[in-house]
């Protein structure tokens, strides 16, 4: 049962943090709206309030605020970088907001065994800087890494755009502390090594647990040396099946790709704004070009090289595909997707959020039901009057064709039933993933829109899932309102 | 609903932040990096805005407090699109409108309205010469230095003319006091009178930035003079080699807001000086703490932010930071001082026109 957060219980609880946090706590309501939205689509003057937000720099101190807020029985929410599409850091049942960004100390570099051990609040931008001085960098690499936290990486399950060769950050993550709803520090996995047989797999469960097990303070990471040459490279296809089938022959080749995002042609428009700028056309995209294959390969560079002809010789031999001879147009999905060589905001059209908002249904579908996923995005999102912005599908697992898929919208968030729109289109999205034997996210998680709703994808392991919050948190204080509830898709599908 | 006149302009801008929160201005923005709240970063304050704008946040002191802790250095307008840097300068205007400004901020108002600077200085010489010199009050406040860089210009055969000058009141449009900055540069361009269409070198990179922006002057910054001086052989050739290793650190108006970017690297070369650069370097350099009136509400913070600076160069494995501002050279050097007092971490801040002088005098 949620407690009435009263001021007295809020006030009482500021006083109880204040001894130990000193400036690291407020109520102000200035700093209260700076922690009162993510990138998650809601109406443009929506604003969700905290009522305190704390900034601690350890371990201990995320214990004693959480002891505080089960004293009180006051939600704790994490805040990360804030740029989750899912609602995740929404303090929509206000609480107390952790700041998780106060703990950024790198702990440890241990080169010998390429292993990190840092704070969970150090952003991957920084975490990489250290890294790359040593000649070391950390593969997981989300489109928001500027401002993603490590913990929000683990706890959001977000995209990598090298997941085909490395995967996500579960892939890189050994070791973890995590303070629980019960206010204990317990440490899970196994320390420096990749794997362990032994016992439950605790640490798998943080992937994706969206704070609702509790705050993540402290990771271990298994880093990798540099890649001394990059090179990448765009394909043409007939279809969006083509492609994926073309992606896994070249795997089964043994040839070696870092990355492989596939779009649909509305989709290629959203990399190419700089390329019209320069030349002031559209780029040449053939007309029976269905779908857009761009690549990545690191490594030695006679490797890269090597990979690169073989991937030419098999695509356009085997496929028919067309290699995309306007370099400006692969390098200007790259600088998207890597570099983040572009200045928010700057491109009028599509990038621009001015207007309207990026919105995305993530489902994940098997990789077979590209093109049919595709048909069901377009009538769905008319369907719901949404504008369509295209379909990119990441490949997200090491070294097989997978497919997590943004299918993006505009959202127009000047009002209540608009926004709505675009939630009755994410849950029958999130539907004809189900039936087409999918997953309703792939990289945006539950979030605050798709809890209890996801019950239709788990059935009745959903109902293990929650005994298996209970256990980590009984009293319900870590970021309710996210996984098991929903503030946008209410209606139970079961009931 | 807009409540606050000054953001009117501004409402998409803001919205179109909220609503997407990409987070580029906020890592490396030095005041964040210090007060780790969202709020001191540019998008935290963007939110604060859209308060504003719909009456969720009212004026307060706090708010101003908020405000005045931002260096106007243009790191977060460089990461973006948006109209940051005059929506924070807008929230300003707005404060000290509502009577929520810090007194310092006041009285220096009061001050250059009054006497015409900001800092004292004594009686400056008069002189003659082809080109007219704005030398800025910070540099006038600090006689060695100023002779120093009128001997270099001398022995480069660029012979400037000083005169009367006035403050040209960045600081105060730059605190919020927007009215009293037009008084300020109506009496500032009464100097520019006669000469509105010559050329002036200037010195500060703040003053070239007002003078070009506000007051609409032909304006040029006596570091490219002295640059397209030393690209003529005979004049290159006075130069003694200094053989030093340094960094360099733009100072913001110089490098991101006014593009003179590779012309100090040009002559450090030129001196040669072995450059190694700072991870944030050229449009993407950060401040040295001493920008946007910061340092006089809270002359700590301002610290922290220099000493963060001087770390990059130490990161980067330099002992020597060269930069060419009269308000980079004084925080970073103040910066260096503590840095060693603290931790005894020793660095030595440099002006480009001590090294300049160093050279000419062989």
């Amino acid at each position: 049962m949620e407690t009435m957060l009263t001021e007295e219980i809020i006030g009482k609880a500021f006083e109880e943090l204040g001894k130990f946090l000193k400036e690291r706590v407020t109520q102000s309501p200035i700093h209260r709206m700076a922690y009162s939205r993510d990138w998650s689509p809601r109406e443009s003057d929506a604003a969700n309030l905290p009522d305190i937000v704390v900034i601690p720099r350890t371990m201990g101190e995320m214990v004693r605020i959480t002891e505080i807020a089960l004293q009180y029985g006051i939600p704790i929410v994490p805040f990360g970088g804030g740029t989750g599409m899912g609602g995740g850091t929404a303090a929509w049942k206000g609480g107390i907001m952790v700041e998780t960004k106060g703990m950024n100390q790198v702990l440890e570099v241990d080169e010998k065994n390429f292993a990190v051990t840092v704070q969970a609040g150090i952003t991957i931008w920084e975490l990489n800087e250290v890294l790359a001085h040593r000649g070391l960098w950390l593969p997981h690499q989300p489109e928001s890494k500027r401002s993603c936290t490590i913990g929000a990486s683990i706890a959001c399950d977000n995209d990598s755009t090298f997941g085909l060769r490395y995967g996500k950050i579960k892939d890189c993550l050994t070791n973890a502390v995590i303070v629980t709803g019960q206010a204990e520090a317990v440490r899970v996995g196994q320390r420096k090594s990749s794997f362990s047989s032994t016992g439950y797999k605790l640490l798998d469960l943080l992937i994706g647990s969206e704070g609702t097990l509790g705050i993540i303070t402290e990771t271990t990471l298994r880093i990798l040396p540099l890649p001394s040459s990059r090179q990448i490279q765009g394909y043409f296809f007939r279809s969006l099946n083509e492609s994926a089938k073309a992606l896994e022959r070249l795997l089964s080749a043994g040839l070696t790709i870092e990355s492989a995002h596939i779009n649909c042609r509305h989709r290629l428009h959203f990399y190419t704004h700089t390329y019209r700028q320069r030349f002031g056309r559209e780029p040449k995209v053939p007309e029976w070009a269905e779908a857009i294959l761009f690549l990545s390969f690191s490594g030695d560079e006679a490797i890269v090289n090597f990979n690169m002809e073989k991937v030419s010789q098999i695509l356009s031999g085997e496929f028919h595909a067309q290699l995309i001879e306007e370099k400006e147009m692969v390098e200007g999905w790259w600088d998207s997707k890597h570099r983040l060589e572009f200045i928010p905001f700057k491109q009028k059209w599509p990038d621009s959020q001015r207007q309207k908002k990026f919105g995305s249904a993530d489902v994940g579908l098997p990789i077979g039901r590209l093109d049919e996923g595709y048909h069901h995005y377009v009538e769905i999102a008319k369907k719901w009057d949404q504008e369509i912005l295209g379909m990119t599908v990441y490949n997200e697992s090491p070294n097989k064709a997978t497919a997590s898929i943004s299918f993006a919208v505009f959202v127009d968030d000047s009002n209540t039933d608009s926004v709505n729109r675009f939630y009755q289109y994410v849950r029958e999205m999130s539907e004809m993933a189900i039936k087409l034997e999918g997953t309703m996210s792939s990289y945006i998680g539950d979030g605050d829109r798709l809890g209890g709703f996801n019950r239709l994808e788990h059935g009745l392991s959903f109902e293990y899932m929650r005994r298996i919050k209970e256990v980590f948190d009984p009293k319900n204080i870590m970021n309710p309102g996210k996984k098991f509830e929903s503030h946008w898709i209410r209606k139970d599908p079961n009931e | 609903m807009n409540r606050i006149e000054e953001l009117s302009a501004y409402r998409d801008d803001i919205y179109t932040c909220n609503r997407t929160r990409c987070g580029f201005c906020r890592e490396e923005c030095p005041v964040y990096k210090v007060n780790r709240y969202e709020t001191f970063s540019c998008r935290g304050k963007m939110l604060m805005a859209r308060g504003l704008v719909e009456g969720l946040l009212s004026s307060s002191k706090e708010m101003a407090e908020v405000l005045e802790r931002c260096l106007l250095c243009g790191y977060c307008q460089a990461r973006c699109a948006l109209k940051n840097m005059e929506i924070i300068t807008a929230m300003r205007y707005h404060m000290a409108k509502e009577g929520f400004v810090d007194k310092i901020h006041m009285e220096n108002t009061t001050k250059i309205i009054k006497e015409g600077r900001l800092f004292d200085s004594s009686a400056l010489d008069k002189r003659d010469g082809n080109v007219t010199l704005y030398t800025g009050c910070l540099y006038r406040s600090s006689v060695k230095e100023l002779s120093n860089i009128l001997s270099v210009l001398e022995k480069l055969d660029i012979h400037p003319q000083v005169g009367e000058e006035t403050c040209c009141g960045y600081i105060v449009e730059a605190t919020g006091f927007s009215q009293e900055f037009e008084k300020i540069r109506e009496r500032c361009m009464e100097n520019f009178r006669h000469r509105k269409d010559e050329v002036t070198l200037t010195l500060c990179p703040t003053c070239t930035i007002t003078l070009t922006e506000k007051f609409g002057l032909r304006v040029q910054h006596a570091v490219v003079a002295v640059n397209q001086r030393l690209r003529e052989p005979e004049m290159s050739r006075r130069l003694k080699p200094l053989n030093l290793r340094a960094t360099y650190h733009d100072p913001c108006h110089l490098g991101r807001m006014l593009g003179i970017i590779e012309e100090p690297r040009e002559i450090l070369q030129q001196l040669g000086v072995e450059i190694i650069e700072m991870e944030h370097n050229r449009y993407f350099s950060t401040c040295c703490g001493g920008g946007g009136g910061l340092t006089m509400v809270d002359d700590a913070l301002s610290m922290e932010i220099s000493k963060n600076r001087l770390r990059d160069a130490i990161d980067v494995g330099v002992d020597t930071i060269v930069t060419v501002c009269p308000t980079c050279e004084t925080t970073l050097m103040r910066g260096a001082l503590r840095l060693l007092n603290q931790i005894g971490e020793d660095i030595e801040v440099l002006s480009l026109w001590d090294l300049l002088d160093q050279s000419l005098k062989g």
